[in-house]
């Protein structure tokens, strides 16, 4: 005994050669990792089953160790029973062994290493040992087995017993008989999940079927892959807007209503598909709306094509009428009886509650739960506000009752939080703790939490809606619809019976519309007319949508889009408006983008349209405190140069050590996420432009060594497997909330990844997305390459923003500088007294806004209306003006005023010196200096020409893209000298033209068309210096004559620190045909050339 | 995508007793899903559509020795000892099998019911 023990430790080949049992099993030591390792080099290789070091591995060794533990139980606790028993001789069942063994229970068996042969990998392991090692590898492999096969069972009978499976015979033979097919069930019949699968297994192919919501592709592709099994094939796939697993094999793909609409767009019949299936019609979402009317005008012409619309059980009719009086199949769904409980709130009076939700009757259901339902019975609560102040208003109340109680985990939920703090409702409360989830409409029909027993339904939703007057988004809260009523009193019997308590009376019910106003009744249709016009549907006024959008709403998106330049007067698409048409993007944003790269500012603009086309990064708890980190980012030139400034830092963290920037973000006060889809939209931004040829293609990345090849390969083949990974642990299993959970449920970011402190463990999948979708070293070039260096590139860069912004401009209220900081007001075309929005970088330093330093102004300024002559004036272009509490101008640019308005209005109209100028017939200016005046007029009609016509250059030709070029090193220069100007000019707020002095559509210096600049009435004597030509003009002519005469040198404007360069001399845009009738021949005349022309007859 | 194609499925694989079915993408005892793994029947395999490894197999069933029905592997429709049985047989011949594996029939006999399991077990 005592020589063994000496020599424990050491390798098998020192083993005594037939230890006895016991002696054995008194040594081995499984745990030994030496001995392990013996083992797995022998049974688990590279191509085995199991492979070493795996997951997999891990999991068998603890398996292992169970079964161990088991087995020495069982042989102390009993006996071998002796196994001779008498048995009925069944003759085809003689050959069955005599003696019992599990192991001839398992059906399978293992090839491995033969422990017979002494020179195979397991010839030195001890024969008993493999026994041992491959019985229990074998009943781990069974094991593998039966959980598996259990699970699709599960599967397959959750499926069978969904309220739809009944109707899959009836959807099927309907769906043969009929075109279209309205298949009307409440949430929780299972038809989004199971009426693809059974088209799939039904051998339809060439499925699409949409979502309104992108988080839904990605999800019901998921379930809808596991559920026909194959979750890990290509047959289910789904396509967003960043993301898309489709392949060639893929058979059916779920994808947004927007997507589907643009492979409308460029294949007009949809030939790719053969079936559609449109969910959620009854949400009516605009895009939805929209493409019912696409597919109702297609239909005829693809007899083959079918259609399933989905909707909930309300309002089925109206589908089934607008497609020809399509069956509906009706699903009943699947809920438990449910007690209304009507608990109006008295009426409170007093003012300061306006503010502020009351969030006591809330508490009140919460103590009543309490006092009610023992806590054993469970049942979560689920609870209904109209948005983010209510939802902020109530949780603080929440989580003081449920640290008294002890009883609760209160959670937020609405769309602004990160998906994994969304994910955190889904998560179970510990026993004798409910959750109380306080949600935005988000929970009545996007999101579905199972274990909600109670709702509380506070009866109202803020929603956008959108004045188009005044072009003005507002967010208001409004009663619900008595529909949208039902959905959230039906999320209470998803489980069980459940309670629904309305803070509101039966009256109010009843006297609620029936159904929700579609979205196009309540939105801007400039996105959608433009979409129209690019997809030649025909007049917007005439199409036959489902239910016709107001016609004023039409008529202003109409108008907007021809003020945008993205139609012509004829209301046909430009070419900007057709690039235009393809960016997903707010037109405002894609004008920015094309005039940004029509400048070769391209890196930075894409940054910036990225970071405004996304939700703020600042978190909620930062946003309002001057003090935070990110603050130190700020940029005193605007909020889109902020966001441009945290994006390029963020992606230096990142290229630093990428695993930091989570951390970076948190400290900074940045919720991270959103700058991952910023990194992504910049991404497909750039590919749109690259597309359209206004934008180079991306270098091929340097082939670089075979090394690093092979290096680069690996990282991506490593975050692959890291992607897969995570993909398959996720949802696996459901946290369980902490009592004290919802402490920084406020704040979406602290939740965001879990706890980042416990270090290397955790894979910061975010992170590893973003590696595979971008190439970092050239995010990273392109950041710093987007970093604006000189005042130039800033100046030009404010340009581009401030012209795709035009004529959303808001001009400082004069008083302001004698205001205090948190007074200033600003007015814009439609709206007086509009605020900064507290973010803003101007609601902390409003006193760059000021034109003059505050001392100046004081004696002069309070006592006038007018402000003093400066050439400093400057004007905000905003990206959005939000009507919360107070209209709020959202993401600013500060601009100087005079040549802002110079270039980007639409009509100018001046008077007879042009020492005032009206632009857009809103905001006028006094200039100091008549003379400077008409020189900047002429360097403006030149500029905005030349502007024009470069734009349309690079638009037409974007192939010939060199070509282009040297007009816009030109271009640039002069907007530049031009930005540089200083004419001293004053603000003319809300005066009345003199009288007599009224400007006359004779003096519209840039009347839309450009037509006539003729006038009579104004004109003096004045003699060209350059060609000695004298003759009595009007301030415009003299500048068309300039701007033409072929003797002018080409001036700078004035003030202008340098002389520009001579620009290309070009056919002016004054020139009109003209036919002169004393003589009878054509000629192409400026209205100068014509005065000139006309003296030879006289 | 090579892949896929490799592992595309034969046909539907639907058990008589249960009919639980399930696209079966191989027929055999050498699933070519792995090397190192035989099978002890004739079973209907696919790839296990738990996991992206594509190592990984599922058996669905196979026949039952006795009666030739094609059953699956849930332990409400047959059971394997040495080879596979369905429930039906199995009761049947409960007593040419070793009290462990009785117990177990004995266990399953009463109260579930399942689709067409045999009558008269309980009176
Ligand atoms: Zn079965
Ligand atoms: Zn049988």
């Amino acid at each position: 005994m005592s020589l063994p023990r000496t020599r424990e430790g050491r390798g098998p080949r020192d083993q005594p050669p037939t230890p006895s049992w016991e002696e054995a099993r008194e040594r081995w030591n499984w745990h030994h990792p030496e001995k392990r390792r013996l083992f797995e080099d022998a049974f688990f290789q590279a191509e085995g089953y199991i492979r070493r070091g795996s997951e997999e591995c891990q999991k068998f060794w603890s398996f292992f160790e169970r079964m161990q533990r088991f087995q020495s139980l069982r042989a102390t606790g009993k006996q071998e029973e002796e196994a001779g028993r008498l048995r009925h001789c069944i003759p085809a069942l003689a050959d069955l062994p005599p003696t019992y063994d599990p192991r001839y229970r398992i059906n399978l068996s293992i090839l491995g290493p033969d422990a017979q042969d002494a020179r195979g990998p397991a010839g030195s392991l001890p024969p008993e040992r493999v026994s041992e090692f491959r019985g229990a590898l074998l009943h781990y492999l069974d094991f593998g087995q039966k959980q598996a096969f259990a699970r699709l069972a599960r599967l397959q009978r959750e499926r069978a017993a969904l309220p739809i499976s009944q109707y899959r015979d009836r959807i099927l033979q309907t769906l043969k008989e009929h075109q279209v097919v309205v298949v009307a069930g409440d949430t929780g019949c299972g038809k989004s999940t199971q009426v693809p699968q059974y088209l799939l297994a039904a051998g339809f192919s060439h499925v699409a079927c949409t979502q309104p919501r992108r988080i839904a592709c990605i999800s019901l592709a998921k379930r809808v892959g596991l559920e026909s099994l194959s979750q890990y094939g290509s047959q289910v796939g789904y396509q967003i807007r960043f993301e898309s697993t489709r392949s060639a094999a893929t058979k059916i793909v779920f994808l947004t209503v927007g997507l589907l609409l643009r492979h409308v767009q460029r294949e007009p019949t949809l030939p790719q598909y053969r079936v559609l299936i449109v969910d959620e019609v009854h949400e009516r979402h605009l895009h939805n709306d929209f493409l019912l009317g696409v597919l109702q005008r297609l239909l005829p012409r693809r007899p083959d094509l079918k259609v399933i619309l989905m909707s909930a059980t309300v309002n089925t009719s109206l589908f089934s009428a607008y497609f020809g009086q399509a069956p509906v199949v009706q699903v009943p769904g699947r809920l438990f009886p449910i007690t209304v409980v009507y608990q109006p709130q008295e009426a409170e009076p007093t003012a300061s509650t306006l503010e502020k939700l009351d969030p006591r009757p809330f508490i009140r259901v919460l103590e009543a739960i309490d006092s009610k339902y023992p806590p054993e019975e469970r049942g979560d609560l689920l609870v209904f506000l109209s948005g983010l102040a209510e939802i902020g208003a109530v949780l603080e109340a929440a989580q003081a009752h449920a640290r008294r109680s002890g009883r609760w985990v209160v959670l937020p939920l609405h769309s602004t939080l990160s998906v994994a703090a969304q994910d955190k409702v889904f998560d179970v409360a510990p026993p004798g703790v409910r959750k109380c989830i306080l949600s935005t409409n988000i929970a009545e029909t996007s999101v579905t939490i199972d274990g909600i027993r109670f709702v509380v339904d506070s009866g109202k939703v803020k929603e956008m809606s959108y004045d188009p007057q005044a072009k003005l988004q507002r967010l208001q809260e409004f009663w619900i619809s008595q529909a949208s009523a039902e959905q959230r009193k039906g999320r209470a019997g998803r489980t069980g019976p459940g309670v629904c308590f309305r803070l509101y009376a039966e009256s109010d019910y009843d006297a609620f519309a029936p159904y929700p106003v579609p979205e196009i009744r309540r939105v801007a249709l400039d996105a959608l007319v433009l979409q129209m016009k690019s997809m030649s549907v025909g007049d917007p006024r005439t199409f036959p949508f489902i239910e016709p959008p107001p016609a004023a709403s039409l008529e202003t998106a109409i108008l907007y889009l021809r003020d945008q330049g993205a139609l012509d007067g004829s209301e046909a698409l430009t070419p900007i408006g057709s690039l235009l048409a393809q960016l997903p993007v707010d037109i405002v944003i894609g004008k920015m983008l094309v005039l940004g790269s029509v400048l070769h500012l391209a890196e930075p603009v894409l940054t910036i349209a990225a970071a405004l086309s996304v939700q703020s990064p600042f978190t909620r708890s930062t946003r309002s405190n001057p003090k935070c980190a990110w603050r130190a980012l700020e940029s005193d030139h605007g909020d889109p140069f902020t966001l441009f400034n945290v994006f390029n830092n963020w992606v230096q963290v990142k290229s630093d050590r990428s695993t930091k920037s989570r951390r970076w973000c948190r400290r900074e006060g940045i919720e991270e996420h959103r700058l991952y889809e910023m990194a992504n939209l910049r991404r497909q931004f750039k590919e749109l432009l690259e597309d359209h040829g206004l934008l180079a293609g991306t270098q091929a990345p340097k082939p670089g060594d075979s090394y690093s090849r092979l290096r680069q390969h690996r990282e991506r083949q490593e975050l692959y497997q890291l992607k897969r990974q995570h993909e398959e642990g996720a949802g696996r299993r459901r946290k369980v909330l902490r009592l004290q959970e919802d402490q920084d449920g406020g704040s979406s970011d602290e939740d965001w990844g879990g706890d980042t402190s416990q270090g290397a463990g955790d894979v910061d999948i975010q992170d590893v997305k973003f590696k595979l979708r971008h190439d970092l070293e050239q995010l990273q070039e392109a950041a710093s390459s987007a970093q604006v260096r000189t005042r130039d590139q800033m100046t030009l860069l404010k340009l581009v923003l401030a012209r795709g912004l035009y004529p959303q401009f808001a001009i400082p209220d004069p008083f302001n500088s004698s205001r205090k900081d948190s007074d200033q007001i600003f007015h814009t075309q439609a709206k007086q007294g509009a605020v900064l929005h507290p973010t803003c970088v101007f609601a902390n330093s409003p006193e760059v806004l000021h034109p003059q330093e505050p001392e100046a102004t004081e004696g002069k300024g309070s006592q006038d209306n007018r402000d003093p002559m400066s050439s400093k004036h400057q004007l905000l272009a905003f990206v959005s003006l939000l009507e919360t509490s107070k209209p709020y101008l959202v993401n600013c640019v500060r601009v100087p005023a005079l040549q802002s308005l110079l270039l980007f209005s639409r009509s100018l109209d001046t008077n007879g010196d042009c020492s005032r100028l009206v632009a857009d017939g809103w905001l006028e200016l006094q200039l100091a200096d008549g003379e400077s005046a008409v020189r900047l007029l002429a360097a403006t009609l030149r500029l905005r020409a030349q502007w024009e016509s470069a734009m349309d250059g690079q638009l037409a030709q974007a192939r010939r893209r060199r070509r282009a070029a040297e007009e816009v090193v030109a271009l640039s220069k002069e907007l530049l000298q031009f930005m540089a100007s200083k004419v001293p000019a004053s603000w003319v707020p809300a005066a009345p033209w003199p009288e007599g002095q009224e400007p006359s559509p004779d003096t519209a210096l840039l009347a839309q068309s450009n037509a006539d600049l003729y006038s009579d009435c104004l004109r003096s004597f004045w003699t060209c210096p350059h060609c000695e030509l004298h003759v009595p003009l009007t301030p415009l002519e003299r500048i068309a004559h300039e701007n033409t005469c072929p003797q002018a040198p080409r001036d700078a404007p004035p003030g202008a620190e340098e002389a520009a360069p001579e620009p290309l001399r070009k056919v002016s845009d004054l020139q009109r045909p003209y036919h002169c009738k004393a003589c009878q021949k054509d000629f192409l005349f400026t209205p100068t050339d014509v005065l000139r022309h006309q003296r030879q007859h006289v | 995508m090579a892949c896929e194609a490799e592992h595309s499925p034969l046909g539907m694989f639907e058990c008589q007793l249960c009919a639980l079915t399930a696209p079966y993408s191989y027929v055999g005892q050498r699933p070519p899903y792995t090397q190192s793994i035989v099978l002890l029947e004739e079973s209907y395999v696919m790839k296990d559509p738990f996991t992206s490894d594509k190592d990984r197999f599922l058996i669905l069933g196979s026949r039952c020795s006795l009666c030739g029905r094609l059953v699956c592997v849930g332990p409400e429709c047959s059971l394997f000892y040495c080879r596979r049985f369905c429930l039906p047989c199995a009761q049947e011949n409960a007593a040419a099998f070793p009290p462990e594996v009785q117990q177990d029939l004995e266990k399953k006999k009463s109260p579930r019911k399942r689709p067409s399991s045999q009558h008269g077990s309980r009176t």
